[in-house]
């Protein structure tokens, strides 16, 4: 399965008289990892958030799967990134009130899945990411790097097309960051996942097929960065 | 998807715990007042429903013929205080209408009493109570007819012909079933609507603290709330589906709190009973909800708590990536003080104009006051910036610094804890100002001394004069009373002296009247100057004088303040031997003020003199009539404040706990840069306790404000400065605040620990 899953075209965004894109242009291949990276406020993090649909570029498309995400109702999108796309950020993404199975199992309540079949499935992430017998703990009650795993577990969940990582490892010391990002790409790989991951560590880059840059609002790619030095 | 907005309410740990009870104790509170509202709301009508038949004779029913028509003649008599309302019933056939509660009308020499009423006869001796009534008793009335279990009512059987003969008797073809409240002379009711009003303005101004309330708990850990809420976008939860889930977390707390509101209603049932806000209990059963005030309440109040909840939520976008940015939001302008301002000019338009029906003067009154509350809560915001402002700019202790700050960046905030309390502030002034003015006025004349005070109070007065004619006379004399009759009076163990004012055959012009310069001057009474002696309060004779001209009506005597009656009578040069074969204008009998005194002097004159529509009373009774609706207000109006304080203090805590684990984060940081707890601790208090003071202040002389406004409009009364207890009152609320607010600090350090730097 190879193609164009993805694809932003021309991307403008500014908050209040600060622009963050200026044209991006980006497509993402089916099943491909690619690594975004670029100094800090080059407007990676909003490139990331255009193209799962939670900001709405000022100029430009995204198109996913041949539907324009730009024009979509904001209730389309919600739906979208429910049942076709999963999210890793840097932390604090877990629901605090809810157990961690919970957390895992949420994007199949909100889907409409019965409790128990919900739980169920979440259950089975569990032993896979290495994180048997935490299925009843708060977010407050886990670690930097069990969080994680369980936000890439709740990532995964749902068998998403698409899964958007904003730094994943960013605030884990090395050690775990290495695990978590191994466990993304190799769960990603083995279910023929998309994955767009934000990050500035070269290691993490490193384990994705491709690599852009984005520099002041704009993409560019190794190639034409080593070009343009 | 509400199964899942229960379950994260439930879920939430102790906070969302915390969360949901207070939410549904501010509900229940305000649930159990309202359900109360309601019952004695009703209980005031079933009550006006079970007077009406009192009313018969002057009830506007169109006359029924093939009846035999009843003589009926309704009378007021007294016993302690309390009315005996009494009915003298004539069949002039077989076929006369019969009241409720009696299975047949009493012939003459018989009647029935009341339970209440019965047992007083029995365990009275005759001279007291029973001889007052011809004849004997035949059995009890029922509770059908009578307005609440301890009413004092009697249906005495009479001939025709006597009852034709007395005073305000009537032929009645039916006996009435419409409300005093529907008939504009009837003489027996409570005239309801006035009650109604009264107690609807009350649940109205408990209201307001409840609602601060339930938006405080609504609010209390909002910021964690949208977070979770954000979360829950980004994993593709649509907006819809979080405001319904929203929606079910207050939907659930406040059917908690439906349900124990409806736990609290019978106590707050029981305690009804015995606030007689109609100056008669009322029957248990008659404070009854019925259907439609059950549904109300079950379905308006988590309705109306999820209405809210969904406004609180549609105020913060929750977008995926967490709640947006809030800019720092205006500053009040100082055009929030225009309602308030308002509502004083409403008031102020009525002095001088004060409409002449009650249904208007509350029409005119309430706004105004309803304007001073609520913009009271809405100028909150703006005084509590300006007090901010005033307290930075003088300052460079860090606390105040940051306190300042923060409130005059969200002064809308920093208000919100303090606003149930302000308000509380302002009712109770606003009530103890009036309520203390009106008693004032009510008083003794300024020169009586307390001690002359209680002989005033318990002098039997039997006033017989009913007015003066076009002729300057008076009228409503009574025949002389006989010489026996005063002897037997003197005999009544406890009766300090006796005084009869009679009717002067010279016309002399009453002293005490201003008499106007058109008609026939104000003719006097006119008392022997030995019997005056007896009975020296009220005032004397000049030496050697036999008999004087003294006022006429001795009634408002202790009870109007504007009366100045001289210190000596002017003499008369009537003789004393002729006095005792003169008509009787008021017999004054002066008394230790023993139950029994009091009731054997009534009892004998109602037998010298009976069949008159209004029975003797003392001064003591007269004043207790008079202040019993005051006083059964004051004490609503005491339990309102109590409850709103404490409600308002709910709120304080809540409040101010609740900021303080939202911003845990700054905190934690400014501690972990070197800021003592200290410096903290006082951040928090000035945070609360400034605008708490500055919007205390102006509560309080708003509340003063408008008391004086309607005071002066309704009563041309002014206020005056309330007693002990009201000081006692404020100084202890806002005492008892800063408490609330001191006892959330030590929150401040656990909060503020190095677990706070956990990811969570
Ligand atoms: N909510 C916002 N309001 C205003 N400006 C914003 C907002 N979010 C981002 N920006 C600005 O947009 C620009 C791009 O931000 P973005 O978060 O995309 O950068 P980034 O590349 O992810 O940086 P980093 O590596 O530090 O995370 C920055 O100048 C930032 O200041
Ligand atoms: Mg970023």
């Amino acid at each position: 399965m190879t193609g164009i899953v993805l694809e932003a075209r021309g991307l403008e965004l500014s908050f209040g008289p600060t622009p963050a894109l200026r044209g991006a242009d980006l497509a993402v291949e089916a099943g491909e990892i690619l690594a975004i990276m670029g100094p800090s406020g080059s407007g990676k993090s909003t490139l990331l958030h255009c193209l799962a649909g939670i900001l709405t570029p000022d100029a430009g498309e995204i198109e996913f799967a041949g539907r324009r995400l730009d024009t979509m109702k904001e209730a389309q999108r919600s739906e979208l990134r429910r049942d076709r796309f999963g999210f890793v950020f840097q932390f604090g993404q877990l629901v605090p009130e809810l157990t961690a199975e919970e957390n895992v199992a949420l994007p199949l309540l909100l889907g409409g899945r019965k409790r128990a079949a919900a739980l169920a499935e979440a259950r089975s992430w569990f032993g896979r990411l290495g994180l048997d017998g935490l299925e009843a703990r708060r977010s407050g009650e886990l670690s930097g790097g069990q969080a994680q795993r369980v936000a890439l577990a709740r990532a995964m969940v749902t068998r998403p097309d698409v899964i958007f990582a904003d730094e994943p490892t960013g605030a884990l010391d090395s050690l775990t960051g290495e695990q978590v990002m191994d466990l993304l790409v190799s769960t990603a790989r083995e279910h023929g996942t998309t994955v767009v991951v934000v990050t500035h560590e070269p290691r993490v880059a490193a384990c994705a097929d491709r690599e852009v840059t984005v520099r002041d609002g704009r993409v560019t790619t190794a190639f034409m960065e080593r070009m343009a030095s | 998807m509400i199964s899942l907005g229960i379950r994260l309410a439930l879920a939430g740990g102790r906070e969302a715990l915390a969360r949901l009870v207070v939410i549904a104790c501010a509900v229940a509170a305000g649930v159990g007042l309202l359900l109360g509202m309601l019952a004695a709301i009703n209980g005031v009508h079933s009550q006006d429903n079970r007077y009406s038949w009192l009313n018969s004779a002057h009830s506007t029913d169109t006359p029924r013929s093939g009846v035999d028509p009843l003589w009926w003649r309704l009378s007021g008599d007294a016993y302690q205080g309390e009315r005996i309302g009494r009915v003298d019933v004539a069949a002039t056939g077989t076929n006369s209408p019969v009241p409720p509660g009696i299975p047949r009308l009493p012939a003459p020499g018989e009647y029935y009493a009341s339970p209440a009423l019965a047992r007083l006869l029995a365990d009275l001796p005759a001279d007291q109570l029973a001889d007052r009534y011809p004849g004997h008793l035949v059995g009890t009335i029922g509770s059908t007819a009578l307005p609440g279990p301890d009413s004092l009512v009697i249906v005495v059987g009479r001939t025709p012909a006597e009852v034709k003969a007395a005073d305000g008797s009537h032929e009645i073809t039916s006996i009435t079933t419409t409300p005093s409240t529907d008939c504009d002379d009837c003489p027996v009711g409570p005239k309801g609507s006035s009650v109604i009003l009264i107690l609807s303005v009350t649940a109205g101004a408990l209201v307001f603290p409840v609602l601060i309330l339930v938006g405080m708990a609504t609010r209390l850990s909002a910021a964690r709330r949208e977070y979770r809420f954000a979360a829950m976008r980004l994993v593709g939860a649509t907006p819809r589906q979080v405001s319904v889930i929203a929606t079910a977390e207050a939907a659930l707390a406040a059917a908690a709190g439906v349900a124990i509101g409806f736990a609290v209603f019978p106590p707050i049932r029981l305690a009804l009973v015995r606030m007689d806000f109609t100056g008669t209990p009322f029957f248990l059963s008659d404070l009854s909800l019925n259907l439609w005030d059950v549904l109300l309440v079950v379905l308006g109040v988590p309705v109306a708590a999820a209405v809210a909840a969904g406004i609180a939520l549609a105020r913060v976008r929750v977008s995926p990536l967490g709640v947006a940015r809030r800019v720092t939001p205006p500053p009040p302008r100082a055009w929030r003080l225009l309602p308030m301002l308002l509502g004083v000019a409403e008031l102020a338009f009525f002095i001088g104009r004060r409409p002449n029906t009650s249904a208007g003067q509350s029409m005119a009154f309430t706004p105004g006051m309803v304007l001073i509350l609520g913009g009271l809560v809405y100028a909150g915001p703006w005084l509590t910036m300006v007090g901010a402002r005033l307290m930075v700019g003088r300052s460079n202790d860090p606390a105040v610094l940051i306190a300042g700050r923060r409130l005059a960046d969200d002064p809308k905030a920093g208000f919100r804890s303090v606003g149930g309390l302000v308000l509380a502030l302002c009712v109770t002034t606003g009530s103890v100002a009036i309520i203390t003015a009106i008693t004032a006025e009510r008083g003794l004349p300024e020169i009586y001394t307390a001690g002359a005070g209680a002989a005033v109070d318990h002098t039997v007065l039997g006033s017989y004069l009913t007015g003066w004619g076009d002729d300057g006379r008076p009228t409503g004399a009574e025949k002389p009373l006989p010489a026996s009759v005063t002897t037997q009076l003197r005999a009544i163990p406890g009766v300090a002296g006796v005084t009869v004012i009679h009717a002067d055959p010279l016309g002399t012009p009453d002293p005490t009247e201003h008499q106007g310069p058109v008609g026939a001057a104000r003719q006097g009474g006119l008392a022997s100057c030995e019997q005056l002696a007896g009975t020296p309060l009220f005032h004397t004779c000049a030496a050697g004088a036999q008999t004087a001209t003294t006022a006429a009506d001795f009634d408002g005597f202790g009870v109007d303040i504007g009366s100045n009656w001289p210190r000596q009578w002017p003499t008369s040069s009537v003789p004393a031997a002729q006095l005792d074969g003169l008509p009787v204008l008021d017999v004054v009998v002066g008394t230790t003020g023993s139950a029994a005194t009091v009731e054997r002097v009534r009892t004998l004159l109602e037998g010298t003199y009976p069949d008159r529509a209004m029975a003797p009373w003392t001064l003591s009774e007269y004043r207790t009539q008079a202040q019993g609706q005051l006083s059964s207000f004051q004490r609503l109006a005491n339990t309102v404040t109590l409850a709103s304080l404490v409600v308002a203090g709910c709120s304080l805590a809540v409040g101010v706990a609740g900021g303080l684990s939202e911003r845990r984060r700054p905190f934690s940081l400014l501690r972990l840069t070197g800021v003592q707890l200290g410096v903290l601790r006082r951040t928090v208090l000035l945070e609360s306790a400034m605008p708490l003071l500055v919007v205390s202040g102006v509560a309080i002389g708003m509340g003063f404000l408008a008391a004086e406004l309607f005071l002066k409009a309704q009563l041309g009364y002014s206020v005056r400065s309330p007693g002990a207890m009201y000081c006692v009152m404020v100084v202890g609320g806002l005492a008892a605040s800063l408490g609330v607010i001191t006892s959330t600090l030590p929150l401040l350090r656990r909060i503020t620990g190095p677990e706070a730097a956990r990811n969570d």
